[in-house]
């Protein structure tokens, strides 16, 4: 039976493969569909990063759509790291404030609605602007969702996880981590603590209350591996982040079943496991 | 009819082929048929349902092809000329259920047809829902050589395999459409398991094993390609490209089989007559 130590290299991807993949399922995917390329909207973080990164090498930096859709209160850091991955790529990228649009609804209607739900709001907005942006540019919006945000359901429904095609719907963070490096992107946005941005300081594993390695190593180890939660904490791991993983994991279910995954490991959402909404 | 030789120019056509669509993988085809030609293959092999695409869910009945009087068959067998060519497709028998089937075209027509017998419904695989059974196994002659015709989770139980090389099989011929996934290693883990399946099918039975894999994406999901040549004792003569189009040319010498049998009698040896466990 599998060791705790023995965890991470199963996690660990043959890098030129899972590229050379995830390049190919961006090109055919483009092809067969007639579109002319893809939109991205561009954080600064990884996981966007990776995104448009794969999508260059299918289609090449003319085809990607690149969008910096910042906030008011977004941090100058995201920017500037969005920035920095634009330059690195060689990417055409627009900035389109958004705060205009989302001011607009809450300050009229909505003025006592709390972080959350502005945060919601936010990657909403930036989702009608992708999605009314491909239309233009008669693209595709690539999706960067990945596999410990899917299965946690850490995202915003119908916003940041909607897409016509999500390459990194199979990769675990740490494997998201692994690819960003591969392709030698910005070591300012892979070593950054990773976060949604929605409000000034939010975290993702301040928001979670747990790490993304755990959360990956716990999440492998009851999808990919079969184990039951006590199982996992037979195996060292802490039995409050466990069940807090479980707990997400039944919540957001529902939040799935939307979108097109690059199937890679044998245990992809929706295909393999095809776990009915609750 | 093709002059009998115990060396056979074998030829894998390692294809993407459109969902539902067969007037697009007919064309697709006959070009690939041209190609082989011009290369002089004897046996032209294209993966599991070439003429209408893999995970066809509910589409099925729609592209099912009943052979007898198949505008479509008669194409490809006119295109064939005297090359031995296999297709794939959704074949309609006579009571009505579709079956996955492989078609070995010679002279201007089918001389067997190979119902898939084992029918994957399990993980990402849905044939029964959609797919009848096969009942039987059968054996042709490719130029004087008993060649058999299983499809892809046929080869995974061993006693099909098995029972054609003791019928007198030399050769077994194996289209698939066989789904990849990724781990640290530099070929697919799907490569791997299959490599593992087709050497130890040419050891056991003494028989060379021609694997010829798709290539392409459905529904996020994508075919490994990797087709390949096993000499009889498990020897990985030559592979295709992974996740690439390709036709792969090797030329065989089926007295390899008759050489090996005489130091590795496993064949003469087998014994379907084995009483027991109580």
């Amino acid at each position: 039976m599998i060791r705790r130590e023995e965890v991470a290299a199963r996690l660990t991807l043959h890098a030129p493969l899972a590229v050379a993949v995830l390049v190919s399922f961006i090109r055919d995917a483009v092809l067969t569909t007639g579109s002319a390329g893809v939109t991205i909207g561009l954080s600064g973080g990884v996981d966007s990063s990776l995104a448009a990164a794969l999508a260059v090498r299918a289609l090449g930096p003319e085809r990607v759509h690149g969008f910096l859709l910042p906030y008011r209160t977004s941090s100058a850091d995201s920017l500037a790291d969005a920035q920095a991955v634009v330059a690195h790529l060689g990417l055409a990228a627009r900035t389109i404030d958004i705060s205009p649009m989302v001011d607009a609804y809450f300050d009229a209607n909505e003025p006592e609605a709390e972080p959350g739900r502005r945060g919601n709001k936010m990657a909403r907005e930036r989702m009608t602007i992708l999605f009314d942006q491909a239309k233009k540019l008669r693209a595709l919006v690539l999706g960067t969702s990945n596999k410990t945000e899917i299965l946690l359901g850490y995202s915003t429904v119908f916003g940041d996880n909607a897409s016509s095609l999500n390459p990194l719907g199979d990769l675990y963070k740490q494997q998201v981590w692994q690819l960003a490096e591969h392709l030698g992107l910005p070591a300012s946005v892979i070593q950054k603590r990773p976060s949604a941005d929605l409000w000034p300081g939010q975290t993702d594993e301040g928001d979670l209350g747990f790490e993304y390695k755990v959360a990956d190593e716990v999440l492998y180890l009851l999808f990919d591996r079969g184990l039951t939660p006590a199982e996992v904490v037979e195996r060292g791991y802490p039995a409050a982040a466990v069940s807090r993983i479980v707990q997400y994991e039944q919540t957001f279910r529902f939040k799935r079943r939307l979108m097109l995954i690059a199937r890679l490991s044998g245990s992809a959402v929706n295909l393999d496991q095809e776990i009915p909404r609750d | 009819m093709a002059e009998e030789s115990s060396t056979l120019r074998v030829g894998l056509a390692q294809i993407d082929s459109r969902l539902g669509d067969v007037e697009a993988n007919l064309a697709r085809h006959l070009s690939w048929i041209e190609e082989a030609r011009q290369r002089a293959v004897d046996l032209l092999v294209f993966p599991e349902l070439s003429l209408t695409g893999y995970r066809l869910l509910h589409l099925t009945p729609r592209v099912a092809l009943r052979p007898a009087g198949s505008p479509v068959l008669a194409t490809l067998a006119t295109a064939a000329g005297g090359m031995s060519v296999v297709v794939g497709l959704v074949e309609e028998d006579e009571r009505g259920v579709l079956h996955n089937s492989a078609l070995l075209l010679q002279d201007g027509g089918p001389t067997l047809v190979h119902r898939k017998i084992y029918l994957p419904t399990y993980g990402i695989f849905q044939e029964e829902r959609f797919l009848g059974a096969g009942r039987r196994i059968g054996l042709a002659q490719v130029r004087g050589n008993r060649t058999g015709l299983l499809i892809c989770e046929d080869l995974w139980h061993p006693s099909l395999a098995s029972r054609l090389a003791v019928a007198g099989a030399k050769l077994l011929v194996v289209p698939s459409a066989g789904p990849g996934r990724i781990g640290a290693g530099e070929l697919p883990e799907s490569q791997e398991s299959w490599e593992l399946v087709t050497r130890s099918t040419a050891l056991l039975n003494t028989c060379w094993v021609v694997y010829c894999n798709r290539v392409g994406w459905e529904e996020g999901s994508f075919y490994t390609g990797g087709s390949h040549v096993v000499r009889p004792g498990g020897e990985l003569v030559v592979r295709a490209p992974i996740l690439e189009e390709h036709l792969l040319v090797a030329e065989i010498d089926l007295r390899d089989a008759d050489r090996l049998r005489f130091k590795l009698p496993l064949i003469d040896d087998e014994r379907f007559d084995i009483e027991g466990p109580a």
